[in-house]
């Protein structure tokens, strides 16, 4: 637990000192419970906030989607229909909990708790900047991998208890589709493991703040990110992306929920909060893959040009950088899916079997080789 | 407040071994019984990192634990396999069935 | 402190998720208490210091493991199914009967009274001088476990590699589906 938000505060003398002055006139050691404390308020503060992503992901994709298709969107509630999530959220804990006669009530009730435990265990290891993250495990990415994967048992237990036909089908798409999508996710993540030289969210993205020793200008630019570090890496990319496309369950890949063939797949028989579980996990994932794509490939939460320092106006620069690049991401993920068909679920399972995880794996040998060849000099270091 | 030891992680191992053991024998249901080889592959595992920790003094454990957690994956993997296999046959996933040996 | 607790919580989802796997008239409940077991036994690896261990258990068993089982449990009947065999008369359903809990139940207890009791005088003669320092159990054990893995255990590593290959394989060619036409 080297680096944590505890670790953060405790960097700086005026808080021991403070801790140290407590305990005397208290007469007990304070710090277990400002550790505690510390720990519960990074907590309600990124789930709170992630929430309010989750919240405004649903408004922001009905936004964007009505803007591509010439139409309007919501504009009623508050300015610019910006409270109209809002509106949801309240709709939804007022609507009934309905639970189907048939349905196995234990999984039923179970399903939108895994789903939505999965998604906020991964933000543990997110790193907002490298003071706020929450923690930054020396396992981080392999932790996000693990924890995330709850999330298909959620769809699938979803899908499976409700009883209904489409929910089953939904239920086994989702899972049989997460599960093979993580290989080349993970395969893609793994080269970048071997880039970087370790596993935790700190290193990977250190790794990406100046490769240039001579230029020390150029601290967080582009050019450090690994996506341009090697031309595996761009391809790698473009594999991550599609496969986190595919283990958000996004289109083109939402082949559990399509509505148009399966009503809303696995989360059919799910009302009220429940269902709002189901709704807000998903949006929160898809925030989760962007944040991890940033950090893996784009350079996470450097700022360029190392503006405002180590401080907490750095912090903060480094917070609002991460945040702004994976709203970028974002973005992109909402502008595939009201651009693009969905598949067919053996063009998914072909796609993933048969084009990415033989690329992904081609890249990750092609990774090893060119830290063999080059010693582990990035495309521009060969050349400056 | 107790003392965590060697000996609480050997008792945890022990009751899921033996709760392993329970299930193995007690279930007709393949799959079942195959959740039961998982606990006890579990508590081999647990103690093999127990050990390492307080009585050891290096990552051999954690080696072996790993090992452990491959060859329960793969077991999964194959055996599974073998019972669906055995359901579009027999039709059936009960373990008294599995008799095409027998005579 | 926080050892502590973790390790109280973990050692409760443990124990309670194998009792609930032991004792469940579902297999699907069953493999999700299994899931919570499995988890628990992962917060127990992180008490112990082994983070990576931890992890990977929670990326195989999460992730592959009980899904494969879902798998298997829905493309073999369901949960309450009710077996009847060739021979016309309906069987016992396939969670146990009292007679298979009974026998099962003391098998296990002679079983754990057994073990308990090499545990007990392991335990005993077991020197606690060179224990681990508990205050620095959460050093860096992933680049240890790597070294060790491609130097010491090399030979057990590239078997176990043949070994995932072999069941990779395996298990595609068992469960590959029946064409018409075969046998």
């Amino acid at each position: 637990m080297e680096n944590t938000v505890v670790s953060y505060f405790f960097q700086f003398d005026c808080v021991k000192d403070f801790l140290a002055r407590m305990s005397e006139s208290l007469g007990f050691n304070v710090i277990p419970l400002f550790v505690v404390a510390v720990f519960l308020l990074a907590i309600l503060v990124v789930i709170g906030g992630l929430a309010l992503v989750g919240g405004a992901g649903t408004l922001a994709e009905r936004k964007i989607s009505a803007d591509m298709q010439l139409r309007y969107g919501p504009n009623r509630v508050g300015p610019y229909g910006l409270l109209q999530f809002l509106a949801d959220g309240v709709k939804m804990f007022l609507k009934e909990d309905v639970i189907p006669t048939d349905a196995d009530k234990f999984l039923y009730l179970v399903a939108p708790v895994l789903c939505i435990v999965g998604v906020f265990g991964t933000f543990a290891v997110i790193p907002f900047s490298d003071g706020f993250a929450i923690t930054d495990l020396n396992v981080g990415v392999f932790y996000l991998f693990g924890i995330s994967s709850l999330v298909g048992v959620g769809v699938f237990l979803g899908g499976y208890a409700s009883n209904s036909k489409w929910s089953l089908l939904g239920g086994l798409r989702g899972a049989s589709q997460i599960v093979s999508y993580e290989i080349p996710v993970t395969l893609s993540a793994l080269s970048i493991v071997l880039l970087a030289g370790g596993l935790s969210f700190g290193t990977i993205i250190g790794a990406q703040s100046n490769l240039l020793e001579q230029y020390s200008w150029g601290h967080g630019l582009p050019w450090n990110w690994f996506i341009f570090h090697n031309p595996f890496t761009i391809v790698g990319f473009f594999i991550f992306f599609i496969g986190a496309l595919a283990e958000a369950n996004r289109a083109p890949f939402d082949l559990p929920e399509a509505e148009s063939e399966l009503v809303s797949g696995y989360h059919t028989e799910y009302s009220g909060m429940r269902y709002a579980f189901f709704a807000l996990a998903e949006y929160i994932e898809i925030f989760v893959v962007c944040g991890t794509a940033v950090a893996l490939f784009l350079g996470g939460y450097n700022v360029p040009f190392k503006i405002g320092g180590d401080g907490i106006v750095g912090q903060l620069l480094q917070a609002g950088v991460f945040i702004g690049k994976t709203f970028a991401m974002y973005y992109v993920v909402i502008w595939v899916r009201w651009t693009l068909p969905r598949l067919r679920v053996d063009q998914l399972m072909t796609l993933c079997w048969k084009y990415l995880t033989p690329i992904s794996l081609f890249n990750l040998i092609g990774c090893a080789v060119w830290m063999y060849l080059f010693n582990g000099k990035s495309f521009l270091q060969l050349f400056f | 407040m107790f003392e965590i030891g060697l000996f609480s992680y050997l008792v945890i191992g022990l009751i899921l071994f033996a709760t392993g053991i329970l299930v193995m024998i007690a279930r007709k249901n393949i799959i079942a019984i195959l959740l039961g080889i998982e606990l006890i592959l579990n508590a081999a595992a647990l103690n093999f990192v127990a050990y390492s920790k307080y009585s050891v003094g290096n990552l051999d454990g954690h080696v072996f634990s790993l090992f452990i957690i491959v060859v329960a994956a793969a077991e999964a993997a194959v055996g599974l396999a073998i019972v669906i296999r055995f359901f579009q046959i027999k039709e059936t996933a009960h373990i008294d069935d599995a008799v095409l040996l027998k005579n | 402190m926080f050892g502590t607790i973790l390790f109280i919580c973990s050692a409760i989802f443990t124990i309670c998720g194998a009792v609930m796997v032991a004792v469940s008239k579902n297999v699907i409940h069953a493999s999700i208490y299994l899931l919570i077991s499995l988890i628990g036994v992962a917060g127990l690896y992180l008490t112990l210091g082994a983070d990576f261990v931890a992890v990977t258990q929670l990326v195989v068993y999460v992730g592959g493991v009980v899904i494969l089982m879902l798998f298997a449990i829905m493309l073999t009947g369901g949960a309450d199914l009710k077996v009847v065999s060739r021979y016309g008369f309906t069987k016992d359903p396939g969670m146990g009967s009292l007679k298979t809990y009974v026998i099962g139940g003391l098998t296990s207890l002679f079983m754990a009274i057994v073990t308990g009791k090499l545990i007990y005088n392991a335990v005993i003669n077991t020197t606690t001088e060179n224990q681990l320092n508990m205050e620095n159990s959460v050093e860096q054990t992933v680049s240890k476990i790597g070294t060790l893995l491609v130097t010491k255990h090399v030979l057990a590593f590239e078997i176990s590699s043949i070994l995932l290959l072999g069941a990779l394989v395996g298990a595609a060619i068992i469960a590959r589906p029946v064409k018409l036409g075969d046998e």
